[in-house]
């Protein structure tokens, strides 16, 4: 069998996964996971996904892994050989370091508020909740004063972990373009933050992975 | 130079950090940031943690990192082969796939509203402001819902990445400990979650971290 990945297409974890496996030339089949009928909450997916989510990897041997980014991880080391390198060199501690205060930036001060951006304007008004105006805001302004940080890192390096690319940059993709779209401001008062965003965003990878 | 901590001891992260330290039995020298006076503003401090905040490790030969967890894999990469195993071996793909399966789990599902719930119920009224009881509701329906999850995976293995202790399960402490405090009737109703979390507080590497408190 392919390797598998349970998700949907307009998932945003899901594309954060098909832009590390396009970018790594890995073939793989995307399982669409039947939302409107509760699918991610039976049974037999909470066996492989314990908190009723998307993406789901299940590899070609049957070895299940869910969180995007550590699938991300796992296909980025498998084949660290072909494609784009987007891990350091293992045995190089620092560099390991470096990436791993990278990624711990873009969990803990980016993604709670671009995301919180995209829930309060998108997932919850298609879930019926209206969009809370006040919480959106404190999302917006902490969003700002963490792009501060990351204006600070990007003006000492090219990229979020040093001078290359590496899987923390293209994390980042689906919050960035849907808080962008919110509140371009934020990105646009934040020169080489936004420049870096809008390289990133034309990789080939991305496009193909936004694709229908 | 012996290696730096700038942090606090108060401070939920640097706790995370001396965790891993006496874990590992790495000698440090915890170097207090001066909160009240601003010092995690100023200049100085941005230039080497740029969003103003604690702990930042500063090496031996003047290698800087920030971010408790990245500090913490790094101490725990550089000492793999002293004290407590913290890591799987590197060269075992299935088994670091599987610690950063958990170690996202904290981040994404466990520490947003397990510190959510501290920060409304302790660090709001230590600085003044008020508690937003309705965010307080909706952080403890999440936090019970997120715990399903865990109380499913700790039902197959002892620990999060499997049957041996890795770092990410002591990532967890510092918010764990509020929780028990907060919302104790969450662990409760998640007896397996309960059974882990009571081990992980007794080690001694946990307890010497919040010495003084």
């Amino acid at each position: 069998m392919v390797l598998t990945i349970i998700g949907h297409p307009i998932s945003t974890c899901t594309r954060r996964v098909k832009t590390v496996l396009i970018e790594k030339g890995v073939d793989y089949k995307l399982q669409t996971i039947d939302w409107a009928n509760g699918e991610h909450k039976s049974e037999a997916h909470l066996q492989k996904q314990p908190f009723g989510q998307v993406p789901v990897l299940i590899d070609e041997d049957g070895f299940t892994l869910f969180e995007s980014r550590a699938i991300t991880r796992y296909i980025a080391a498998k084949y660290a050989n072909q494609g784009t390198k987007l891990l350091p060199d293992p045995s190089d501690l620092k560099a390991v370091a470096l990436l791993e205060q990278a990624a711990s930036i873009e969990q803990a001060d980016f993604d709670p508020y671009a995301s919180g951006i995209a829930y309060e304007k998108v997932f919850y008004p298609r879930r019926g909740i209206p969009t809370d105006e006040k919480r959106l805001q404190q999302h917006i302004d902490t969003l700002n004063a963490k792009l501060d940080g990351y204006e600070r890192i990007l003006s000492k390096q090219k990229y979020l972990a040093g001078d290359e690319l590496t899987v923390v940059d293209l994390w980042h993709l689906p919050y960035a373009e849907m808080s962008e779209k919110f509140a371009p401001q934020v990105w646009e008062s934040h020169p080489k933050v936004n420049a870096w965003y809008k390289a990133l965003k034309e990789r080939p990878s991305w496009i193909k992975a936004n694709e229908g | 130079m012996v290696l730096t901590i700038i942090g606090h001891p108060v401070s939920t992260c640097t706790r995370r950090v001396k965790t891993a330290l006496y874990e590992k039995g790495v000698e440090f020298n915890l170097q207090v940031i001066d909160w009240p006076g601003g010092e995690h503003r100023t200049e100085a401090h941005l230039q080497k943690q740029p969003f103003g905040q604690v702990p930042v490790l500063i090496e031996e030969d003047g290698f800087i990192l920030y971010e408790s967890r990245a500090i913490s894999r790094y101490i725990a990469a550089k000492y793999a082969n002293q004290g407590t195993k913290l890591l799987p071996d590197p060269s075992d793909l299935k088994a670091v796939a599987l610690f950063e399966q958990a170690a996202s789990v904290e981040l994404a599902d466990f520490d947003p509203p397990a510190s959510g719930l501290a920060y409304e119920k302790i660090i709001k009224p230590r600085t003044g402001l008020t508690t937003d009881e309705k965010r307080v509701q909706t952080l403890n329906e999440t936090l019970k819902s997120k715990l399903d999850g865990y109380e499913r995976i700790l039902s197959k293995h002892k620990y999060l990445a499997g049957e041996e202790l890795t770092l990410v399960d002591l990532f967890h402490l510092p918010y764990a400990a509020t929780t028990e405090l907060l919302a104790p009737e969450l662990y409760e109703s998640h007896p397996k979650v309960h059974a882990w979390y009571k081990e992980l507080k007794e080690r001694p590497s946990w307890k010497k971290a919040n010495e003084g408190l």
